[in-house]
């Protein structure tokens, strides 16, 4: 059943990311992210994100399709290239915020990275996603 | 033994050139011009092709060779200096004095070629200029009086080439780079154009990188947005006017176009059911306001650099660029870039190009993963 959902984000991301999956030269962050940010007993190892950015704000979507949330309060620094971002994530127990801290490695290649660490009420752990 | 040793330089040649994933480059992307380097060696190939002319020499290095790659301009502008294939063959010795490639691999970008026996110069590049103006001829007009921007009815061949800029900056700032947009100084950065933050330092890590990274270079990404007026071997303007419309044939990069419609149409749909995809050429509609077409475009994708340089842009770049055919021989270009997703601001820049009157617009062909 998870690999079904694990699927399912993954084709949604890519139907809404569709024009999104080739070479990107403009802002960094724009674009599809497919990672993994597990273990953890709250959610999936495998991570999708979708990014975009309008000239003021960086929007977004975490895991869409399945364990979707919009991203919130979302930044990047050029300054190390430090990016942050947060998501509330529904779950039986309530609200989860997720944050999630990290920094764009291979800034200048298409399958540029972004490490870093991400933490919610109960749980923390490691991260790592790269440009689709 | 000896097929054996053959075997191995070729190998080592293939090597090479798998390294190398650019096409036609500035020279300061691959090479450094602070490290020096003269090669005595016996040519084992010449490869004359676009978009670099490469020609290998194996040097001796005790009792073995090493085979270097020396790369030279293109064909075209080999050509233009009196080069043909012919002039260096495989088994003369040559020297060549030139700058060696930054990561360290076995090339070499020739400043000067001589024959190690004779010492006569056989590289000897002369750079273009612009053919010398005739008169003060006037502008050649369409029967209604309008401007025409490619040649005159009846007239010799000709295109538009060698821009008084090759690089785009704010209001033509006076900063220093080569025609490539490399500053002399990244400190300069912030003077070129009014980037938001993200944008700057984008562009400060492509300088730093020499540019290496272009995709114009590296994919032959088209040349979209101001970029095409810039780049080497010229455009050509075709007006098709009984279906309204101006194709942009662009002389250097891969050799494509760009249409603009003067029939009216909005930019949306220009091409049944593209709505939702942004081209490298954006989606222009112009219109003749006295003496210049002034060219509205949108809807353009963030897979290649406008311009030369690096500067960057988002799907939400809006240009307004205005062509005046001044007289015969020149064409003033005028672009005001209007990008809320990368710039703090709508700035403008402006150069002009002369006509090179009685020639075809050079072939060059962008070759992917070509050095």
């Amino acid at each position: 059943m998870r690999a079904l959902k694990i699927a399912l984000a993954v084709f949604v991301a890519c139907l809404i990311g569709g024009t999104l999956i080739s070479a990107q030269e403009g802002h960094p962050l724009k674009g599809s992210w497919l990672g993994t940010w597990g273990p953890a007993k709250t959610h999936s190892n495998d991570l999708v994100l979708v990014l975009n950015w309008d000239g003021k704000t960086i929007s977004g979507m975490l895991n869409p399709g399945t364990d979707d949330a919009p991203i919130k309060n979302a930044t990047l620094n050029p300054d190390g290239w430090v990016v942050h971002l947060e998501a509330d994530v529904k779950d039986k127990s309530g609200v989860l915020n997720y944050v999630l801290d990290g920094k764009i490695e291979n800034l200048s290649f298409q399958n540029r990275t972004i490490v870093g660490t991400w933490k919610n009420q109960r749980e923390s752990g490691q991260l790592k996603i790269s440009r689709q | 033994m000896k097929s054996g040793v053959t075997l191995a330089f070729a190998l080592v040649a293939v090597l090479l050139l798998g390294t190398v994933g650019s096409a036609h480059h500035p020279i300061s992307a691959k090479f450094d011009d602070t490290k020096p380097q003269t090669l005595s060696g016996v040519v084992t190939l010449v490869d004359w092709r676009n978009p670099h002319v490469h020609i290998y020499i194996n040097v001796r290095n005790n009792n073995d060779a090493d085979n270097w790659a020396i790369e030279l301009e293109s064909p075209i502008d080999l050509q233009a200096s009196g080069w043909t294939k012919d002039s260096v063959k495989p088994g003369d010795a040559i020297t060549v004095a030139g700058i060696t490639a930054r990561n360290g691999s076995r090339q070499l970008w020739a400043n000067k070629i001589t024959m190690t026996g004779t010492g006569k110069e056989v590289l000897h590049v002369t750079p273009a200029t612009p053919p010398a103006l005739l008169a003060n001829r006037p502008t050649p007009r369409w029967p209604d009086k309008q401007p025409r921007l490619g040649p005159s009815a009846g007239g010799a061949q000709g295109y538009w080439g060698f821009p008084t800029s090759t690089v785009l900056v704010e209001n033509n700032a006076a900063i220093p780079m080569d025609q490539w947009g490399l500053l002399k100084n990244v400190a300069d950065a912030k003077r070129v154009a009014p980037m938001q933050p993200w944008a700057l330092a984008l562009y400060e890590l492509r300088q730093r990188r020499f540019l290496q990274d272009d995709p114009t270079y590296i994919n032959c990404k088209p040349p979209g947005g101001p970029r095409q007026f810039q780049i080497p071997y010229g455009v050509q303007f075709v007006e098709d006017r009984d279906r309204q419309r101006i194709f942009v044939l662009i002389g250097g990069g891969n050799n494509n176009y760009r249409i603009i419609y003067l029939d009216g149409r909005g930019h949306a749909g220009q091409v049944g059911g593209d709505d939702d995809n942004p081209l490298y050429y954006g989606r222009a509609v112009g219109k003749w306001e006295g003496e210049s077409l002034v060219v509205d475009t949108r809807g353009f994708n963030e897979d290649f650099w406008f311009t030369n340089g690096g500067l960057p842009h988002t799907e939400q770049l809006k240009l307004i660029e205005k062509f005046t055919r001044e007289n015969f021989d020149t064409l003033k270009y005028e672009v005001t870039v209007d990008d809320p997703g990368a710039y703090t601001r709508p700035w403008s820049a402006s150069w002009t190009l002369r006509w090179v009157t009685g020639q075809e617009m050079p072939r060059h062909l962008c070759q992917e993963n070509r050095p």
